[in-house]
């Protein structure tokens, strides 16, 4: 049995997780409400297609409901889920051995589509070119520097949550995104574009 | 089928059932546990270098006319030193695996880890322990070699001017020392700086720096205390 939207938007994050421990069927409220958020995130840091994204983020949450005793509730639930996400992702690149300086986004229309939600001010074609610039940036960078500035400008998360996704000092953090910035720079004028990061 | 359908079937499907919390529970606190084992025999392993340091002469090596690289390293408590790192070693993999070490750097961790170690190590070493701990090891571990051995390798070496033992007799230009394999020496000392903590008399144990006149014949420049103060110092502690 499947929990319907509107009773699980009566519960809280650590509510459900609760609920999960007595009932599994909750815990696909916690997978419905993180699922499009990871997902997106998934395909910023990997280079993969839809349905890889779904099998990578299946994965995470079946260790997530394997660790649910783990959580430690000084940490916010969605930095956790992150962390699980993000390991989950790299684990799959490295068995692909398809991440790093190598990798070349592929520009198809649903990436364009998807980098354009919730952008206003600019007009879909540029907001499209300058989205997918972003990215073809972003995929030259080695992954240390991708992910920092995915967390950070994408995902919009503050040192101390990147800190606790990353599992490195938030003191690393900032470098990490000083250093990332400065290559991100560095490509985007080798390529004649300039962006205000 | 919703991708939250296709979760719930998997996990119900494989059997996945959540790692119960006393397992978390445990990890974490065999990783502290863990960590104050290795403070704790890291500030051992620690007192016991302080006790080398403080027994040993590194100062006279200077002094020596050949093989003092040789007898530098051989008088280093290597054992102990490679105990300390061991053991800082192992504080610090506990702490950075604990839940939240990794919000630390490397270089914090390590140093914490580190310093608690030194500070136990030198208060054990300043309560008298670190030398039960050598005479323990050197009276139960056969291959193992005593602070107290180094040192009186280091000061049984009359040809290079450092000489060691108990004093037998003692007259007003001279006295008899007995070295630590039994050998009678004769020690002139009229020139010789004597600190007050020394105390020429039988019984005392100390160390001469001179020169060797003959066989059996010494010649002193400075007598120390065999070990930190005089049998003097000693009794007058003991007086108090």
């Amino acid at each position: 049995m499947i929990i319907s939207k509107q009773i699980c938007d009566g519960f809280s994050d650590l509510e459900i997780i609760q609920k999960s421990l007595e009932e599994i069927d909750f815990f696909s409220c916690l997978f419905e409400r993180y699922e499009e958020k990871m997902l997106r995130y998934i395909k910023r840091v990997a280079i993969v297609t839809r349905e890889e994204a779904e099998d990578i983020l299946q994965e995470s949450f079946i260790k997530i409901w394997k660790n649910l005793h783990a959580f430690d509730q000084s940490l916010k639930l969605s930095s956790w889920i992150y962390r699980i996400v993000h390991n989950q992702t790299i684990s799959s690149l490295r068995k692909k051995k398809s991440y790093g300086k190598d990798q070349q986004v592929e520009l198809n229309e649903s990436l364009f589509a998807e980098m354009a939600e919730g952008k206003e001010g600019l007009s879909e074609t540029d907001l499209a070119e300058r989205e997918a610039l972003t990215e073809r940036i972003l995929s030259q960078l080695p992954l240390p520097y991708k992910e920092v500035l995915v967390l950070k400008f994408l995902e919009n998360m503050s040192y101390e949550e990147i800190s606790d996704v990353l599992k490195i000092p938030e003191g690393t953090v900032a470098t990490r995104i000083n250093r990332a910035k400065k290559a991100f720079r560095e490509i985007s004028n080798r390529q004649f574009v300039s962006f205000e990061i | 089928m919703k991708s939250s359908e296709k979760l719930i079937q998997a996990i119900k499907e494989q059997d996945v059932k959540p790692v119960p919390k006393w397992h978390f529970t445990l990890k974490n606190s065999l990783l502290w546990t863990g960590f104050l084992i290795a403070v704790f025999l890291g500030a051992l392993a620690f007192s016991v270098v302080l006790f080398a340091i403080q027994q040993t002469d590194f100062n006279i090596i200077s002094h020596l006319t050949h093989s003092r690289l040789e007898l530098f390293l051989g008088l280093l408590p290597f054992v102990w030193i490679v105990f300390l790192v061991v053991f800082v070693g192992i504080a610090f993999f506990s702490i950075r695996h604990s839940k939240k070490g990794y919000k630390f750097t490397v270089a914090k961790l390590a140093g914490f880890s580190a310093a608690l170690s030194i500070l136990l190590g030198t208060l054990y070493f300043l309560a008298g322990g670190a030398s039960q701990l050598d005479k323990v090891f050197a009276a139960n571990v056969g291959l193992y070699e005593s602070i107290q051995e180094k040192k009186m390798k280091l000061w049984s070496m009359p040809e290079e001017g450092y000489l060691s033992g108990e004093i037998v007799n003692v007259s007003p230009d001279f006295f008899q020392l007995k070295d630590f394999k039994n050998k009678v020496w004769e020690i002139t000392f009229e020139e010789a700086f004597i600190p007050p903590v020394v105390t020429l008399e039988r019984g005392e144990k100390v160390k001469v720096i001179g020169k060797m006149l003959s066989r059996d014949a010494f010649s002193a420049d400075e007598i120390r205390p065999w070990g930190g103060a005089g049998k003097r110092m000693q009794n007058r502690g003991q007086n108090r």
